[in-house]
């Protein structure tokens, strides 16, 4: 049983796998159209982020938020839900957690640090809860509520960082820096590394178990594939829905609540270079598979950090990965299917 | 003679890989008749008609047609020969008129260059008019019923005057009101000198509207009958290879049956618009009882299944399941208290194509068939039961892992009634169990809904073919516009009388 798990497990990277390579290539051909020294910049893109420890700590921050906002959306994803709102939720969390971690400076740290946490996920969780109740009582389109709403917590943010909790003695819109005492520490042997990092790892493999392998998943999935029969099966359909969502807006909060607390340890009105959207694509090129989408938000935190040291070290520009990501999501939906193959589940894995 | 046969096929062989779609496939059709290819699912009647337009080339073996040997290229190549399908899903542009659909890719120029609107509008309307279709030339198709749309698809066949019309399995997606019309239809453009070639494989349909049948099995042509004097028992035997048993209980003697398993009191639905959906519904199943519930569609079937499992709510009345009153109870509190549902449409309500063979037959079972260890799913145990159904059940081709959306009809249909059955259900509530299957797949659901009935479940059945009510029920009641007309028992009821009732009582136009 493991054995064959294992093998419908590695029969699913495959795709992926190979899409990833065949983008490679076609990016180096480009590279090498624009540029005198194409193998140094693939070389920066690539592993340029393994130079040094710190390099290597800063590749890991960039992917701790984007592992768990996708590992949140593919719960909405897997209960029919499509939550574009992981930057509303991100940012309501991060927001939520500075604020208390500011107003409540003086408590230890056994208080406030999960307070400060716990406050981050209930604000990420509110935010997914809208749409969610929405969708499920008023057949509201949950496309437009989310996108709406990261506009809404956007701009709500920026007021309260400029107005509310700015620090007057910094430049840009930022906010007071929290108390060291409730500083997530960084990994052990990698100065720098947010060891949120190794909290957004367990989840995601958490959450597929959860997903995949419980009543509970099997009830989500069953209402995001087909909601009049999960209600004939008798599951509390709408229920389950509302339940994603809160989850898919707490794992969004908890990036934003574990970004200020062990990467910025500010709100920043710009620390997000759209999270929220790329691990929406992360959660999409994992096929909607928590545990891949550890792997797709690495490769993502990967490329983004890699291409700005491409854009340091030669005259190619950072944007270019702008174009290689959207090669990519081209080449995994554009999947070649392999005759007879057709019969696999989308759920097997 | 030769000369009057406007095709013959000699021999068509086709293969696709390692499995053989036709073997040896002799036909000939006679110039002006209606001539149905019936066969079971999976017997090559798609991949022969794929052949006749041109969609795939045969291996081997002769088509002659009009008198000449041909080859079939394309589509396009068997439309200026003169061969017109029509396919079962539809091919029609929804946000154009019936006359721009009608001449898509054909339009009638002036000039030249310009679209002639006006002339391509006349002559539809002359088209509709022969065929006496009543349909409106300019009329949007995205408004047109599914009976219309099918009419549209037929008069682009015929607008290019195809001798030979092929209508693949018309009837799968019409109401049976509509398919009367269809058949209607057929006749008409018999009469007026088409030949059609019909591919179905409901016997009735068979007897109603053809001069030959022509049964194929397993890629071979089995035998050609005229339809006049040959029985639907005969070509049910030709079409499986076997004699086949659809008759039910019928001249089985009397048989008795134990305490009310589900009463339904005054039970009545309104809808938000304040119509009375279902209109003081009272109904009663024993244990060991086949209650038939005849009515032609749309008439609260739906609402009486739906509202008895729980899906949605009744204004007034009383549900009992086994005696306790379960208005109240949801979904699952009524399956836990004894409620079996088979929903009338299976890819809507009764099963999640994209989730697997195994989570769709245990989605009810889980707790009952120890699947769960706190919450969390063996998987073992799953595929154990899921191995179980499938071997119960005879579901060909299924693996647990697979989704249950590559499976046929009727296995599908095979999943559900795996899933329903296994909970032994005081109560089975059958809705429609055999639309959209092939004669062998409907005969296997009648006797598991049989057996049931003989170990002493009360089985409500709705139905909107008459032949399966008299095949399965006890007693038969009859609904019409949300209300019982009456209840018969098989002894007193005939097809007639029923028929009537359906039809809300009044002596149905000649």
């Amino acid at each position: 049983m493991i054995n064959t798990n294992f093998k419908e497990s590695l029969h699913a990277l495959i795709a992926p796998l190979g899409a990833i390579a065949l983008t490679m290539a076609l990016g180096f051909l480009l590279v090498a159209a624009i540029s005198d020294e194409p193998v140094l910049a693939y070389r920066e893109l690539l592993f340029a982020n393994f130079d040094s420890l710190s390099n290597f700590a800063l590749f890991l921050n960039r992917a701790t938020p984007l592992v768990l906002i996708s590992v949140g959306i593919t719960f909405a994803f897997r209960a029919g839900v499509f939550n574009v709102g992981g930057e509303g939720q991100l940012f309501a969390g991060a927001i939520a957690t500075t604020a208390v971690g500011i107003a409540f400076a003086g408590l230890p740290a056994i208080i406030l640090f999960p307070l400060a946490v716990i406050t981050g996920i209930a604000a990420g969780a509110a935010v997914g809860w809208v749409p969610g109740i929405l969708k499920v009582k008023l057949g509201v389109d949950e496309v437009v509520v989310t996108l709406m709403l990261n506009t809404i917590v956007l701009l709500f943010t920026s007021y309260l960082v400029n107005q509310v909790i700015r620090d007057t003695t910094a430049y840009g819109a930022v906010s007071w820096k929290l108390p060291e005492h409730i500083w997530l520490p960084t990994i052990p042997g990698i100065p720098g590394a947010t060891s949120g990092f190794m909290i957004a790892v367990v989840l995601s493999l958490v959450s597929w178990v959860v997903l995949f392998r419980t009543q509970w998943g099997t009830e989500v999935r069953s209402a995001g594939t087909n909601l009049r029969y999960a209600e004939a099966v008798g599951i509390a359909a709408g229920r389950r829905v509302i339940t994603a969502m809160l989850i898919a807006g707490g794992f969004a909060g908890l990036a934003g609540a574990l970004y200020v607390l062990g990467i910025g340890h500010r709100f920043e009105q710009n620390f997000s270079p759209e999270y929220g959207l790329i691990a929406l694509t992360c959660a999409l090129l994992a096929r909607v598979n928590p545990a891949a989408s550890l792997f797709t938000a690495l490769y993502y935190a990967l490329m983004l950090n890699g291409a700005a040291y491409m854009q340091i070290s030669t005259e190619v520009p950072r944007s270019l990965v702008i174009l290689l990501t959207g090669l990519l999501v081209l080449l995994m939906t554009a999947r070649l299917t392999r005759k007879g193959s057709n019969n696999q589940t989308f759920d097997a894995f | 003679m030769d000369h009057d046969n406007i095709l013959v096929l000699d021999g068509i062989a086709k293969q696709f890989g390692d499995i053989v779609a036709l073997e040896h496939v002799d036909l000939s059709v006679r110039r002006g008749e209606v001539h149905v290819v019936c066969g079971e699912n999976g017997a090559g009647k798609s991949t022969l008609m794929n052949i006749l337009v041109g969609i795939h080339a045969p291996d081997g073996g002769k088509i002659t047609f009009n008198g000449k040997e041909t080859t079939i290229r394309d589509p396009l190549a068997a439309g200026d020969m003169g061969i017109g399908m029509v396919h079962q899903h539809f091919t029609l542009v929804p946000s154009m008129s019936v006359a721009e659909n009608l001449f898509l890719g054909h339009h009638l120029r002036r000039f030249g260059i310009f679209s002639d609107r006006r002339a391509m509008v006349e002559r539809a309307g002359t088209l509709i008019d022969t065929y006496s279709f009543a349909l409106d030339p300019e009329a949007i198709v995205s408004t047109l019923s599914v009976g219309q749309r099918q009419r549209v698809e037929i008069l682009k066949a015929l607008v290019f005057d195809a001798e030979l019309l092929i209508l693949d399995e018309p009837t799968a997606v019409l109401t049976p009101p509509e398919v009367e019309e269809l058949l209607k239809v057929i006749t008409n453009l018999r009469d007026r000198g088409r030949t059609v070639l019909f591919i179905t494989h409901k016997l009735r349909e068979v007897k109603a509207v053809s001069d030959r049948v022509t049964i194929l099995r397993r890629g071979k042509n089995i035998s050609t009958h005229i339809t006049k004097i040959v029985t639907e028992n005969d070509i049910a035997r030709d079409m499986v290879g076997r004699d086949v048993f659809l008759m039910g209980r019928q001249g089985q003697g009397v048989r008795t049956f134990g305490n009310n398993v589900l009463q339904l009191e005054n039970v009545s639905i309104t809808n938000s618009d304040g119509r009375l959906l279902l209109d003081g519904i009272n109904l009663d199943v024993r244990a060991g009882e086949v209650l038939g519930v005849a009515g032609v569609d749309g008439n609260g079937q739906t609402e009486l299944a739906e509202a008895i499992a729980g899906l949605i709510p009744i204004q007034a009345g009383t549900i009992r399941l086994d005696g306790a009153d379960i208005n109240n109870a949801s979904v699952a509190e009524r399956q836990e208290a004894g409620l079996g549902f088979v929903p009338e449409d299976r890819l809507d309500r009764g099963l999640s194509r994209n989730m697997s063979i195994a989570e769709n037959m245990a989605a009810t079972n889980y707790l009952r068939e120890g699947i769960l260890w706190r919450g969390f799913v063996d998987k073992g145990r799953l595929a154990e039961f899921t191995q179980k159904g499938i071997e119960q059940f005879d579901i060909r081709g299924a693996k647990p892992g697979l989704a249950v959306g590559s499976l046929s009809g009727g296995n599908m249909q095979k999943v559900v009634l795996a899933r329903e059955f296994a909970r032994d259900p005081k109560v089975l509530l059958v809705s429609q169990p055999t639309r959209g299957l092939d004669i062998g797949a409907s005969e296997f659901v009648y006797s598991e809904v049989l057996s049931a009935a003989d170990k002493g479940n009360g089985i409500l059945l709705i139905s909107s073919e008459l032949s399966e009510i008299f095949a399965l029920a006890d007693r038969i009641a009859v609904i019409y516009s949300g209300r019982i007309m009456q209840i018969l028992t098989r002894e007193d009821a005939d097809e007639e009388t029923v028929g009537i009732l359906m039809n809300g009582g009044k002596e149905q136009a000649a």
